[in-house]
């Protein structure tokens, strides 16, 4: 260069170099991920820095614990979790459907295509795309009594990309469930109020779904109960422990009959409260063998634990906040906070509470309540790991359903949707469009091959057989899919495999945007100080 | 130098530091070759014959041990997939609290299998569904091999306990496993409450006092505490308790108290009524009928020179647990304050005495009758390491006596279940089609080094005991087991050792899902070790070798 106008440590790729970068990038990052897809995928190690493990097969999980450098990668990345916020699922599909866009356009670039032509052909695919998608969805509608049928292929079909097969099976059933229970006609549904707790316990198959809550902490009294039966709940956020007052005060007493007064006196707001409860207890209670259980958010200092210890009252303090909330949903009642104005229609009921302790740890069920709105969870495992695993798959199954039910319409699934789409693409969209903007569309449309043939290579069958054989029945006429065990064509709808609607356009919607971008940069200008270490 | 002159590929995405490993050799042969090897160190510990291990932890303190869970612990283990199968014996020992090597050292072997698997041609996955089917099997085929009529035990029974325990404490403390089984069946069945399936592992404590040997051991019925009594009486009989969680003293405010003195009169008069004050409370004591006072906080000067006046004696026992345990002896409620307890509040003990064991001051609360209570297992010995040695396997006494009241099903001991699960599963993968027959019947073979182990431990010929053992099985003796002493091969039953059905199920279950765990994996991504305190030689040598 003539003239360096440019600071001498900063770096510059201009033009086909940078073009480059970016195209081996996105590629890279498509290696890494692409063994990741699919029921069929393997398992990656994560080792941090203190040396924890984490197993994982979820794209979203590995994006973020990798801690990528590379400019490209990171945009990628970005985008990906943004699929990942936006619906829940498909990460790994979008970072290996960019990955690909850009492994096609390379090929047209080299021999001589301006990038802007490719991006154009992009947008009209993708348009197209969009549109074919509105056509190609089943619609599940989900009125009163949604299909549990429907609800539970799709969430198998998310679950067992996550987990091996019987545990996703397994877990199918839970997250169902668990989101029906939460759901409220009218009203969207809040996944919070499903509590996922995990238990270092058993083997991961002892995973169930407690139709209550499970609260992480138990009772500091040793003398209240550990089991109780009919039990009335009262949830509240009233500080049962003695705070000191704001201001800097001190007391002055000449004998110890005062100090004691004193004493007594410093107490008395905090004992006064406690007696409120143990009147409420005396009055619902009273005569029959009915429980009474304090779930407070603030904490009880021990005199009024040995206070409510006395009388019967199983008190838990520092309940989390959500958990308050989930309480009131699972048990009824309300969340009192203040204990001036009790009366018996703030409490809620539960048909057993009891605590089980592991270890050092105590957990309190709260279990057999009445007509649920919150449920909880409950993961076991023998390791961190393992509970790691589970949580991410559980998380992502909770979305699917929830995205199926708000979507009202799901996507046929095993590469059935993207080898159609793609016939679609060539067969007519490209006809109609003029000049170069064709080889854009060709571009585009096989870059949506690349989930069939991604499946197929993970499950050891031969891509191009596959391929092949997909395309050929989609030509009859015949909507089909992989079937991973032998490699041949499968309806999904008679395998029960579903995908999300909102997942899959979210991903037609954001790859192209992303892939367009980078195709379009010309220049790399990395300022300032040399970043990369010296070698 | 530009980007341009990057490497393509995943290594260059990442920040500096990491490692990114992947692909059967790179990723599945290393971590199988690791797991192997921490399978080799505690290997040899399997069985009454194995060697104890010498291992000195990053605190340079000194463990000797044949206890896997505990060799495993103090090891810090950093390899990822060694680590696996680290914490899948964690899980073991904490849920059964014994079996720990059984998990550790099958998972191993079941890896070198896999290699060898692998070396053929077999896809991981192949050999992770096959594993998956063998214990799956194994499982079901161990069901049958349980022991008619063990599912119905008295948990009351010595004999019976002792049966069980025996294989449990003999692998820990070979030769002693008599004298320290019928302590711990002692002390289990003295507290084992009226539902068994409720035998809570705190109720049996642990008392390790230097001196003496194993023979001086006994079992006290209620609890030992390594303090001295507060007061000059240092013996109590027949006595009701007291006890104050918060402490033997003047009541004080939460606010900060100051006490306003006008004249040297007034002076005199404070520290007269605080005086009458403690004594009144004092005074209500005594007169409640308690003897003993026992206190979870400060005893003042004071307090305590009311209570020898009024001839109480006064503990202090500063934790808290420790002051429930106490509570639960005596059947006591806790108070917090000093206050006149009710009757029903008071708990008694037979005696309370200060004595001396061995140059060591400890206080001892008899109780004798009371069923749930605590018992404690007062353990001498010579050193500590083998006061610590001991405490081991009394703990994997205890929890096997956990394990047996929930679940009292027993198989035959001595390798007898391994061949003859290794037997059975050989003719199910015989009789399976399909690639991964070769990993079922690799599972099946991995069971032989139970008794491969035990009679190399043992210093017999491997091979011959396998073999007749295999002649024995063949035809139809479900039950032979080597019989170490005299180097043959015996009928279980006969030498009377048994192993818990759910310590066996336990173990085998997390060993093959920690081997599958490990097979899964084909990349592994390592961040930069966090910087931290260095660790000292003796942790990075045993770091080598793994």
């Amino acid at each position: 260069m003539s003239l360096r106008v440019l600071n001498p440590n900063a770096e510059v790729l201009n033009k086909s170099a940078a073009l480059h970068m970016n195209i081996n990038a996105a590629k890279g990052l498509q290696d890494v991920l692409k063994t990741n897809l699919g029921p069929k995928g393997t398992i990656k190690m994560l080792v941090g820095g203190a040396g924890d493990i984490k197993l994982t097969k979820d794209g979203n999980t590995l994006l973020k614990e990798m801690q990528i450098q590379n400019p490209t990668a990171i945009m990628i990345a970005r985008t990906a979790v943004a699929q990942d916020d936006i619906s829940g699922d498909g990460t790994t599909s979008t970072v290996i459907f960019i990955g690909e866009l850009m492994k096609q356009s390379e090929r047209y670039i080299d021999e001589g295509m301006h990038p802007r032509v490719l991006v154009d052909g992009f947008e009209i695919a993708k348009r197209a795309t969009l549109q074919f998608l509105e056509k190609f969805k089943t619609s599940a509608i989900m009125g009163n009594e949604p299909d549990k049928e429907i609800l539970k292929m799709v969430a198998r079909t998310t679950l067992r990309t996550k987990l091996y097969e019987s545990l996703a099976d397994q877990l199918t059933d839970i997250v169902v469930n668990s989101v029906l229970c939460i759901r409220k006609p009218e009203e969207p549904i809040d996944l919070f109020m499903v509590e996922i707790m995990h238990m270092r316990h058993k083997f991961d198959v002892d995973t169930r779904l407690v139709e209550g809550l499970v609260l992480d902490h138990g009772s500091r009294h040793p003398d209240m109960k550990r089991r109780a039966e009919n039990c009335y709940i009262l949830t509240c956020n009233v500080s049962l422990e003695y705070e000191k007052s704001e201001i800097n005060a001190g007391f002055f007493y000449s004998n110890a009959e005062q100090r004691e007064a004193m004493v007594a006196a410093e107490r008395r707001s905090v004992d006064e409260r406690v007696k409120k409860i143990i009147e409420m207890k005396n009055k619902v209670c009273a005569g029959t063998d009915n429980n009474f259980v304090v779930i407070n958010q603030k904490g009880i200092d021990p005199p009024s634990l040995d206070l409510l210890a006395r009388e019967g009252i199983i008190a838990l303090r520092r309940a989390k906040r959500r958990n308050m909330e989930r309480l009131v949903l699972a048990c009824g009642g309300e969340a009192v906070n203040s204990v001036d104005d009790l009366t018996p229609d703030c409490l809620g009921w539960a048909g057993l509470v009891y605590e089980h302790v592991l270890g050092e740890e105590k957990y309190t069920f709260v279990e057999h309540v009445k007509n649920p709105h919150s449920c909880t969870i409950l993961i076991k495992g023998p390791n961190d790991h393992t509970i790691a695993q589970i949580k991410d798959a559980v998380r992502d199954g909770l979305r699917s359903v929830k995205n199926t039910l708000e979507d009202e319409c799901v996507v046929l699934g095993a590469g059935a949707f993207e080898v159609a789409a793609r016939q679609y693409l060539i067969n007519e969209v490209k006809k109609t469009v003029q000049g170069r903007a064709q080889l854009g569309v060709e571009a585009f449309a096989d870059a949506l091959l690349v989930v069939p043939k991604t499946l197929a290579e993970n499950a050891g069958l031969d891509t191009q057989d596959v391929i092949i054989a997909l395309k050929s029945e989609h030509d009859k006429g015949n909507v089909v899919g992989l079937n991973l065990v032998n490699g041949e064509a499968v309806d999904p709808q008679f395998a029960g495999i579903f995908d999300n609607y909102s997942v899959k356009r979210q991903l037609i919607n954001s790859g192209p945007v992303i892939a367009s971008q980078l195709l379009l940069v010309d220049e790399v200008i990395r300022a300032g100080r040399n970043m990369r270490k010296p070698t | 130098m530009g980007f341009s002159m990057q490497p393509y590929g995943i290594q260059s995405m990442l920040k500096e530091g990491y490692r990114h490993l992947s692909g059967l050799d790179e990723a599945v042969i290393k971590n199988i070759d690791a797991c192997k090897e921490l399978s080799t160190i505690t290997r040899t510990s399997i069985g009454p014959n194995g060697m104890n291990k010498m291992v000195i932890n990053h605190l340079d303190k000194l463990f000797v041990t044949n206890d896997a869970a505990t060799i495993v612990n103090e090891l810090e283990v950093q390899h990822p997939a060694a680590k696996i199968l680290v914490l899948a014996a964690k899980a073991q020992q904490e849920e059964i609290g014994d079996g720990a090597n059984l998990t550790i050292s099958f998972a191993g072997e079941l890896l070198q299998n896999a290699g060898e698997l692998i070396r053929m041609g077999l896809h991981p996955s192949e050999i992770i569904s096959g594993y998956t089917k063998g214990i799956n099997k194994a499982v079901e085929f161990l069901e049958q091999l349980v022991e008619p009529g063990s599912e119905n035990m008295d948990v009351r029974d010595k004999v019976q306990v002792i049966s069980r325990m025996r294989a449990a404490v003999a692998s820990k403390q070979f030769g002693q496993e008599d004298i320290l089984c019928s302590l711990v069946a002692d002390a289990c069945i003295q507290v084992c409450p009226k539902n068994p399936a409720n035998f809570n592992v705190d109720n049996v404590r642990v008392a390790k006092l230097v001196g003496g040997g194993l023979h001086n051991s006994a079992i006290v019925r209620g609890m030992v505490l390594k303090t001295d009594a507060v007061g000059s009486i240092k013996l109590m009989e027949k006595a009701k308790v007291a006890v104050f969680a918060g402490g033997v003293d003047t009541t004080a405010t939460e606010t900060k108290g100051t006490v306003l003195i006008h004249s040297a009169e007034q002076l005199e008069n404070y520290a007269k009524t605080e005086e009458a004050k403690v004594e009144e409370l004092i005074k209500a004591v005594a007169e409640s009928g308690a003897k003993v006072i026992v206190s979870g906080g400060p005893v003042g000067e004071m307090a305590l020179h009311f209570c020898e006046r009024y001839k109480l004696m006064v503990l202090k026992i500063s934790s808290k647990f420790e002051l429930r345990r106490f509570c639960r002896t005596t059947g006591a409620v806790a108070h917090l304050k000093l206050s006149r307890p009710s009757p029903d509040d008071l708990g008694y003990v037979d005696s309370v005495s200060v004595e001396e064991i061995g140059g060591v001051t400890v206080t001892i609360a008899r109780n004798e009758e009371g069923g749930n209570s605590i018992s404690t297992v007062v353990l001498r010995g010579s050193t500590d390491s083998i006061l610590d040695d001991l405490e081991r396997a009394v703990d994997d006494g205890v929890n096997t006596y956990k394990a047996m009241c929930r679940d009292s099903r027993t198989v035959p001991g001595a390798a007898a279940t391994e061949i003859e699960l290794a037997q059975r599963l050989k003719e199910y993968a015989n009789a399976e089609t399909g690639l991964d027959k070769y990993a079922v019947s690799k599972f099946a073979e991995s069971f032989e080094f139970v008794p491969k182990t035990l009679a190399d431990n043992a210093g017999l010929n491997a091979m011959e005991i396998i073999s007749s053992l295999y002649t024995g099985h063949g035809s139809g003796n479900t039950k032979l087991g080597i019989d170490l002493e005299e180097g043959v091969c015996k009928d279980a039953s006969e030498m009377n050792v048994w192993d818990l059905y759910v310590t066996k199920v336990f173990a085998l279950k997390y060993a093959a899902d920690a081997a599958c765990t490990v097979l899964r994996v084909d990349q592994i991504i390592m961040a930069k070790p966090a910087g931290g305190p260095r660790r000292d030689a003796a942790a990075a040598a045993a770091m080598d070798e793994d």
